[in-house]
């Protein structure tokens, strides 16, 4: 970030900080929630009492760059990972690809598909819970069920038990995959520059296949669950394609060299909202198209396609505003990497009306489908022949000064960023969480849902619902997105008058 | 400057992986592994992040009772920087949970601990983007037809920073942690002796 950007930065931070703590004055005592933040939307009416702007604020971690400072860079691809107890595999491989960059090595045909196969696997059980325990609630159970019904066990009774406990049970073997090779989910040690420190075993691979095999049976079957639920239900699809849900922005995606989906690895290719190829770019470049605006208001910083300068937060062809994830992914590429997933894919654009899909809540579907793909990636890499050869590592020999990785996490793009001196200190350290990314289209989709449900200073019933219906398909890690420890979120409304007023104090639960 | 940070030692993490989780297996695929021989019956759990200052204060006391509770056959310490579903894995087959974890309420001054018993909990409480709470995990176990916790206390320690990049807890939280391990300590005895009694 230039200096004076920083500088604007750093004042916004403080004042939003400011007023964020004045506005903390309303708290539950709820030892479930591990209040680690609060979701909070403020709505500012106009002199009609309609809705002027609505903003979704998180509170943010602090100290990333400072605490990075001086450490050797080799380990951070196990402090990064442990930031963030929901996506891990996601910043230890996104800080191991900038290691590789950083030293200028290139890992080993082995350990490069080693990554891929952890990577897909993590890529294949995050999704999965997202589809049935973070996001199900609204599709499988209903957006108008009872709030009661509205979780795991709503759509544990909608699936019923023997599905619940096949998706627990997959979602751990899948899991064992990962604990395999990295030692620990929760904080892989696997990722090092140039390679991995763990060969796949010859006589695991049986064992490793089934899983994957079945993995894929998985995703198949979670396809044929959100056709039954979902798309066989007119209202639902409806709604997936209304367009209190519809945004239309550039979006980006990782892509192969024949511009297919890749989670693990490519470039970087953005496409406008009439699906063009807008740009195309390697990692390393990424400060020549993103820039990151500044709001007073918030201390959430909003990334932007910096070629195209800061429009606001606006849609349509004027717009600078893009979005990663799912729904980004299938956009910006210009097909999936495997065929039953490619498939799906088809019959996902032929549904919603065509390339690109601007349905904020197609999001869930497209996670559907690259399930499938990280499914059938993770068969192919297990039936390779490289998988098992011992030599893992290259080691480095040169010196390292700038490294830059990036990876497709589940909800979408993660940068990290290091400059080191010499001896491969850290001096200057910078991340992009998936998050930040997508911030300013989750504002405006924020904001779209509460213009339609406050009209001259009513609100209406459902409120809190609908607003986090709007955020929760980006599957949103609130907490990294300030670099701050994802938790449960108690979602917080305040409404203001147009004299900035507190009017009105709405809490989830 | 130092390299040195939680991660590098933290032995705990390894018990919860390696120790915990074949049990859990198994219980997910045996209901009834928690009536097995040789089971632990009380789960203490300390939740956290060791890396950012405060938040750690659930894991520093799940380490310092696990070293005063060695002699206690039928407890099982965890600390973890898991959350949300990952936490099924470890509470299934226990039949009294002690969760020890920090909290914000912004109404007590740090290092204060509010205890509460499980009825606290709102067993199907508020839908969040990314978590799952304790009570939904407890009522998701059972549907599934795991043995899960009859009862739960919760040990959580006010704080004041759990949102700066640090590995060291700021004073009052840290000076808590004795009197804290002290109160889990007495509560795990006192319930590891009750639970054996209820369930000979």
């Amino acid at each position: 970030m230039d200096p004076v950007a920083q500088q604007a930065f750093n004042q916004g931070n403080l004042r939003a900080n400011a007023a964020y703590q004045m506005g903390r004055r309303r708290f539950t005592v709820d030892p479930i929630t591990r209040l680690e933040g609060h979701g909070k939307i403020d709505i500012f009416l106009d002199d009609r009492g309609d809705v002027e702007r609505a903003y979704l604020q998180v509170p943010e971690l602090r100290g990333f760059e400072v605490f990075s400072i001086g450490r050797p860079a080799e380990d951070m691809p196990q402090i990064t990972s442990r930031i963030c107890g929901v996506c891990p595999t996601a910043h230890h491989m996104a800080a191991t690809k900038a290691l590789d960059d950083l030293y200028q090595v290139q890992p080993t045909p082995a350990g490069r598909k080693i990554r891929e196969l952890v990577y897909n696997a993590f890529m294949l059980e995050d999704h999965a819970l997202h589809v049935y325990v973070l996001g199900g609630p609204d599709f499988i159970v209903g957006p108008e069920a009872p709030k009661g019904e509205r979780n795991i066990v709503g759509v544990i009774n909608k699936v019923g038990v023997e599905v619940g406990k096949k998706v627990i049970a997959m979602r751990r073997r899948v899991r064992d995959i990962i604990a395999y090779f990295g030692g620990k989910v929760v904080h892989p040690v696997l990722g090092l520059p140039g390679g991995v420190s763990k060969a796949c075993d010859p006589a695991e691979l049986p064992k490793l296949q089934e899983t994957a095999k079945d993995a894929l049976d998985f995703a198949l079957f979670t396809n044929q669950v959100f056709h039954d639920i979902v798309l066989k239900n007119s209202d639902y699809v409806k709604m997936i394609t209304s367009d209190a849900y519809t945004h239309r922005t550039y979006y980006m995606g990782m892509v192969d060299e024949r511009n297919r989906v890749n989670f693990y690895d490519g470039l970087l290719r953005v496409v406008d909202p009439n699906g063009k190829e807008f740009a195309k770019f390697p990692a390393q470049k990424y400060r020549d198209y993103v820039a990151e605006h500044v709001e007073p208001w918030s201390y959430m910083k909003f990334c932007y396609l910096k070629p195209l300068g800061w429009q606001g937060f606006d849609e349509g062809p004027k717009s600078s505003i893009y979005a990663v994830a799912p729904l980004a992914r299938l956009n910006a590429a210009d097909g999936m990497a495997t065929p039953l997933a490619q498939k799906a894919a088809e019959e996902y654009f032929q549904t919603l009306g065509g390339k690109p899909v601007h349905h904020t809540l197609a999001n869930h579907w497209a996670r559907v489908i690259e399930m499938i793909q990280a499914g059938e990636t993770m068969v192919n890499l297990l039936n390779d022949p490289d998988i098992t050869s011992p030599e893992v590592r290259t080691v480095p020999t040169n010196k390292p000064s700038v490294g830059i990785g990036v990876v497709e996490a589940p909800r979408g793009l993660l940068f990290h960023h290091y400059e080191t001196d010499d001896r491969g200190l850290i001096r200057k350290a910078n991340m992009i969480v998936a998050t930040q990314n997508n911030a300013a289209r989750i504002a405006m989709s924020v904001e779209r849902a509460a213009k339609g449900l406050i009209k001259a200073g009513n609100v209406t019933e459902g409120l809190l619902n609908k607003v986090e219906m709007a955020f929760r398909a980006y599957d949103p890690c609130l907490g990294c997105a300030t670099h701050s420890l994802p938790g449960h979120l108690p979602l917080e409304v305040n409404i203001f008058n147009r004299r900035r007023e507190l009017v009105r104090q709405l809490t989830q639960g | 400057m130092s390299a040195r940070c939680g991660w590098t030692s933290s032995p705990g993490s390894v018990c919860g992986d390696s120790a915990v989780r074949p049990e859990a297996d198994a219980a997910i695929e045996q209901p009834s592994a928690g009536d097995g021989a040789g089971e632990t019956t009380v789960l203490i759990l300390g939740l956290g992040n060791d890396i950012l200052t405060d938040d750690a204060v659930g894991l520093a006391v799940a380490r310092a009772v696990r070293e005063r509770l060695q002699d206690a056959q039928t407890v099982r310490v965890v600390d973890t920087e898991e959350m949300g579903l990952s936490l099924l894995d470890f509470i299934a087959g226990h039949r009294e949970l002690i969760i020890v974890d920090a909290i914000q309420t912004g109404k007590a001054p740090p290092g204060t601990v509010h205890e509460m018993d499980g009825d606290a909990l709102c067993l199907l409480p508020r839908i969040s983007p990314h978590f799952l709470g304790i009570g939904e995990i407890l009522t998701l176990g059972r549907q599934l037809g795991l043995t899960m916790p009859g009862r739960v206390k919760i040990f959580a320690i006010e704080v004041a920073d759990p949102f700066t990049l640090g590995t060291s807890m700021t004073a009052p939280v840290a000076l808590a942690v004795p009197e804290v391990v002290n109160r889990v300590v007495v509560w795990a005895r006192s319930n590891a002796a009750a639970a054996a009694s209820d369930h000979p």
